[in-house]
């Protein structure tokens, strides 16, 4: 029996079918609380088994498609009017334009929802066909049919009358994105009808595949959205970097950004985001990026003005469009390169300037040439203030705008040791070097410790971006020898300091020579203390007892040739005659210091000595009328020592010409006469008195002691010319340089050999870039430079040529 | 009326024969026909009145069903579930109505 009623009897398709429609059409004008769902399951049920299944879907699909088009197509055709379209502009003012928009939404989307409503219903009616036919006959369910015939029979419904043309998905794209153009331009407009809208082209396919891709909204709508964008922001970048400066044009990008992203949330569709953010970033950004970077107020004006937000803005700008952030890196580096050359010509400007003749410098002598030297070792320190300035301020603006970038980071860098290592300002290294030398001698005084500690750290910051370290090794050692032999440094403790830090940041080989430097001094002091004692032992009263300070240095860690006075012409110094008394505790030492270590070997260095010598000057009548002895403790050169100890031997009123003092005391030329300048022609210190009277001195010059010499102190320091650190005149420079290229040339062959063993066998091109990295942390070598080097160990036979290989290669000989 | 429905915890299925079966909704939906005739959004009679009524399953069936429709709620999350008894005679006229109920 009731197998019987669940298959029923013969069905009469057609009676059943005129059931199941006019409960279809009650279904559509919603008044489906009548109908017995069972009943009309049960009807369609018995359809599909009896094998009507495809009767019952085409009759269905043909219900439907009847159904919209003429119930819905025509309600919807009605609310198509003239002011719909935007360029119908006659007549029509904004608000009504904008009324008929809303209520075309409106109407399409009530059509949909009511669609789509009634299209579940029916479905869930026609569940039996969807599952057995559908699924047996590989059908489309028939709501997925039945929303292909919405699109069909609404959407793509040509548009007749009105004058327009198209059909109504057109005409709904052009109203969303005349709606969205009125919000851009500052109008509120609804976005719940908007989203209802694109909810239904999100839910409509093209085809029947229905994958993500081929929605009405992404291939109708989004298409047409993000073109017009494209053309809106493409105007509107232009109109802006036309009208504003970069940093409003910032800040309106920054908005515009948010803005899109908010109408994707709240108006359109979330899959759009990524897509109109890029349309936006491509055309605010990408494409205007350089204009904007370099626009009068762009990065150049914000960095000069400390505008920290506005290139922050920048900064995160071109970081949307770039990972590299390639424009603002190039601009920001160019700036920085732009400023340091700045500082570097204002400092090489700053050197020259107060020395109107430059030859006068380059002699390194007489009074005019220190004054220039004075002026450029004041240069020097400003430049080390300023390049220090700018590098505080360059390290702001990449904190608080660049979000402590790391990319940034590196070509801040860049920059900075690419101007302080421009080829056209090759005095970086001495400069710091002076910067340093100048801290240690004065600028350290009074200074708390963690002040101290900023100072060393500045220094430490500038040397890492000298490239050639080992030229500023050199001056490093020339300085700290002038500090430590002359007892200029204020503190020990601060300059092992600073030579720790080196060695952290340079490595140990780099302050190998300069801590050698400071065991030397150690060990002298304990000689001096030792030969004191020695002395007191040997009982050998000294009648004059002179005090004898020995600095015993090892030639191979002192920058000694580098103390002379550039006169290397006479690299054989030739020994200064000491006078007797002298004489006698110099040779006590060598004496005590043989007994010490055997078998080395003292050079004298008169030339860098000094001496407190207590001199009793007679009684002449003064200019004040006085008339007694007066004493003064003199604190001279050694050689300025010696001088002076001759005219002892000398009666009142006698004299000695220039070449009569050089033939008894030995003195190298230029020594003597920088000596004789700061004995004779300085106005403080003028022990000496000089015939015929002048700046210069002459061989033929006569000279005498000054009886009447007047002194304020006690004490008279009498300073010898140029023995301060001081920025090197061009000469020595290039002096220094040529010791340089030399040491340099050891480094190289070293490194090559060195290499070599290791490798045996090796090509040109990977000798060179292997010899290149090895001396990375000392100095970039030229690659001539290094050819040289090759070519001379070649002829050396370290190295030789491999016959008949492809490229140059070398093999090692052992 | 239809509000209370609504909120019924339990419908009414009623058999060919009569049979007035009480099922609690959380069970009773378990099968997809009268999951959507029941759905309110749609509001068709059935869902009005929270009562459907089957002119084509006998009350031995239709208890069979009911049954089941708890047995299932109950053993949904379980593993290991005994089997349950069905009457060979039974068998062919309960998958005709589980195919029609959507079992």
């Amino acid at each position: 029996m009731s197998i019987q009623g669940l298959h029923g009897d013969e069905v009469d398709f057609e009676n059943t079918w005129a059931q199941i429609a006019s409960a279809f059409r009650e279904i559509h004008t919603k008044n489906a609380s009548k109908l017995s769902y069972e009943e009309l399951y049960r009807h369609c049920y018995r359809v599909v088994l009896k094998k009507k299944g495809e009767e019952l879907y085409k009759r269905v699909q043909n219900f439907e498609h009847e159904w919209l088009s003429n119930e819905v197509r025509s309600s919807i055709l009605l609310l198509v009017t003239p002011q719909l379209s935007s360029h119908d502009m006659v007549a029509t003012t904004a608000t009504e334009q904008r009324t008929a928009r809303e209520k075309f939404m409106k109407g399409l989307n009530a059509a949909w929802r009511d669609h789509q409503t009634c299209m579940a219903m029916l479905a869930d009616v026609l569940m039996y066909m969807d599952r057995v036919y559908c699924t047996d006959h590989r059908q489309i369910s028939i709501y997925t049919a039945a929303m292909f015939l919405f699109r069909d029979d609404i959407l793509c419904a040509p548009i007749t009358g009105g004058g327009g043309t198209g059909h109504v998905l057109g005409l709904l794209n052009q109203v969303i994105l005349d709606q969205i153009q009125m919000e851009r331009a500052g109008d509120v407009i609804d976005k719940y009808i908007i989203k209802s809208s694109v909810y239904m082209l999100e839910h409509l396919y093209e085809d029947e595949s229905e994958s993500e891709d081929k929605r009405l909204y992404v291939r109708s709508f989004e298409v047409q959205y993000l073109d017009t964008s494209r053309e809106f922001y493409k105007r509107e970048a232009e109109l802006m970097l036309r009208d504003s400066d970069a940093g409003a044009y910032c800040r309106h990008t920054t908005r515009r950004i948010y803005e899109e992203e908010d109408r994707c949330k709240s108006t359109l569709s979330e899959i759009t985001m990524p897509k109109i953010k890029k349309v936006v970033e491509d055309e605010l950004i990408k494409n205007r990026i350089e204009e904007l970077v370099g626009m009068e107020s762009g990065v150049r004006f914000m960095i000069d003005n400390d505008r920290m937000d506005e290139l922050n803005l920048i900064f995160d700008l071109n970081s949307r469009v770039d990972d590299k952030k390639s424009e603002l890196t190039k601009a920001l580096q160019k700036r920085v390169v732009e400023m340091g050359t700045d500082v570097n010509s204002a400092a090489i400007a700053a050197s020259q300037a107060p020395a109107p003749a430059p030859e006068a410098s380059e002699k390194g002598k007489g009074a005019p040439a220190e004054r220039t030297l004075n002026q450029q070792t004041v240069a020097a320190l400003k430049w080390v203030e300023e390049v220090l300035q700018l590098k505080d301020k360059f390290d702001r603006i990449w904190r608080e705008s660049f979000e402590s970038d790391h990319p940034l980071q590196t070509a801040l860098t860049q920059s900075f040791s690419d101007f302080i290592n421009s080829p056209t300002f090759p005095r970086s290294s001495e400069y710091i070097s002076l910067f340093i030398d100048e801290n240690m001698k004065k600028g350290i005084k009074g200074k708390t410790e963690s002040e101290i500690d900023m100072v060393l750290e500045k220094a430490i910051v500038l040397l890492r971006y000298i490239q050639d370290k080992d030229l500023f090794e050199r001056y490093y050692k020339k300085h700290l020898c002038r500090r430590l032999l002359m007892n200029k440094s204020i503190s020990n403790d601060v300059e092992k300091q600073m030579i720790s830090r080196m060695k952290m940041e340079l490595g140990n080989n780099f302050t190998l020579k300069l801590e050698a430097m400071f065991k030397d001094m150690t060990i002298s002091e304990e000689l001096t203390a030792g030969f004191k004692t020695h002395v007191h032992q040997l009982g050998d009263p000294d009648p004059k007892r002179i005090e004898l300070s020995i600095n015993v240095l090892t030639s191979m860690t002192w920058p000694l040739e580098s103390m002379g006075n550039g006169d290397s012409e006479d690299t054989k110094r030739p020994q200064c005659i000491f006078p007797t008394a002298v004489d006698r505790i110099k040779q006590g030492f060598e004496k005590y210091y043989n007994t010490k270590h055997s078998g080395r070997q003292l050079t004298w260095l008169a030339n860098m000595g000094s001496a407190d010598i207590k001199a009793t000057f007679p009684k002449v009548p003064q200019k004040d009328g006085s008339f007694k002895e007066r004493r003064h403790e003199l604190n001279v050169s050694t050689y300025g020592m010696v001088i002076l100890l001759l005219f002892n031997d000398l009666s009142a009123g006698e004299s000695m010409t220039f070449e009569e003092i050089q033939a008894r005391t030995n003195i190298p030329n230029s020594d003597l006469i920088r000596n004789l300048q700061s004995l004779a022609v300085a106005p403080k210190t003028r022990i000496l008195l000089k015939e015929p009277m002048s700046k210069d001195v002459k061989p033929t010059d006569r000279f005498f002691f000054n009886e009447g010499f007047q002194g304020k102190f006690i004490r008279i320091k009498v300073g010898v010319v140029s023995s301060g650190n001081k920025v090197e005149s061009d000469r020595e420079r290039r002096e220094t340089e040529k010791k340089n290229d030399d040491s340099r040339a050891f480094c190289i062959e070293a490194a090559v050999v060195r290499i070599m063993k290791q490798r045996k066998e090796l090509s040109h091109q990977q000798l060179v870039a292997e010899t290149l990295t090895q001396l990375q942390g000392q100095f970039k070598p030229e690659v001539p430079m290094i050819k040289k080097r090759i070519e001379s160990l070649i002829e050396r036979e370290y190295l030789e040529r491999i016959e008949g290989a492809k490229v140059d290669s070398y093999r090692y000989l052992a | 009326m239809a509000t209370e429905k609504k909120a019924s915890e339990y419908v009414t299925l009623v058999s060919e024969d009569s049979f007035e079966f009480v099922v609690r909704r959380s069970a009773a939906i378990i099968a997809g026909t009268i999951r959507r005739s029941l759905d309110p959004t749609y509001n068709f009679e059935e869902a009005q009145k929270g009562r459907v009524v089957f002119p084509t399953i006998s009350g031995i069936i239709l208890e069979k069903i009911c049954e089941y429709l708890y047995y299932h709620e109950k053993h949904a999350e379980s593993k290991d579930v005994p089997d349950m008894e069905i009457p060979s005679e039974l068998c062919l006229e309960l998958l005709i109505a589980a195919d029609y109920l959507e079992v």
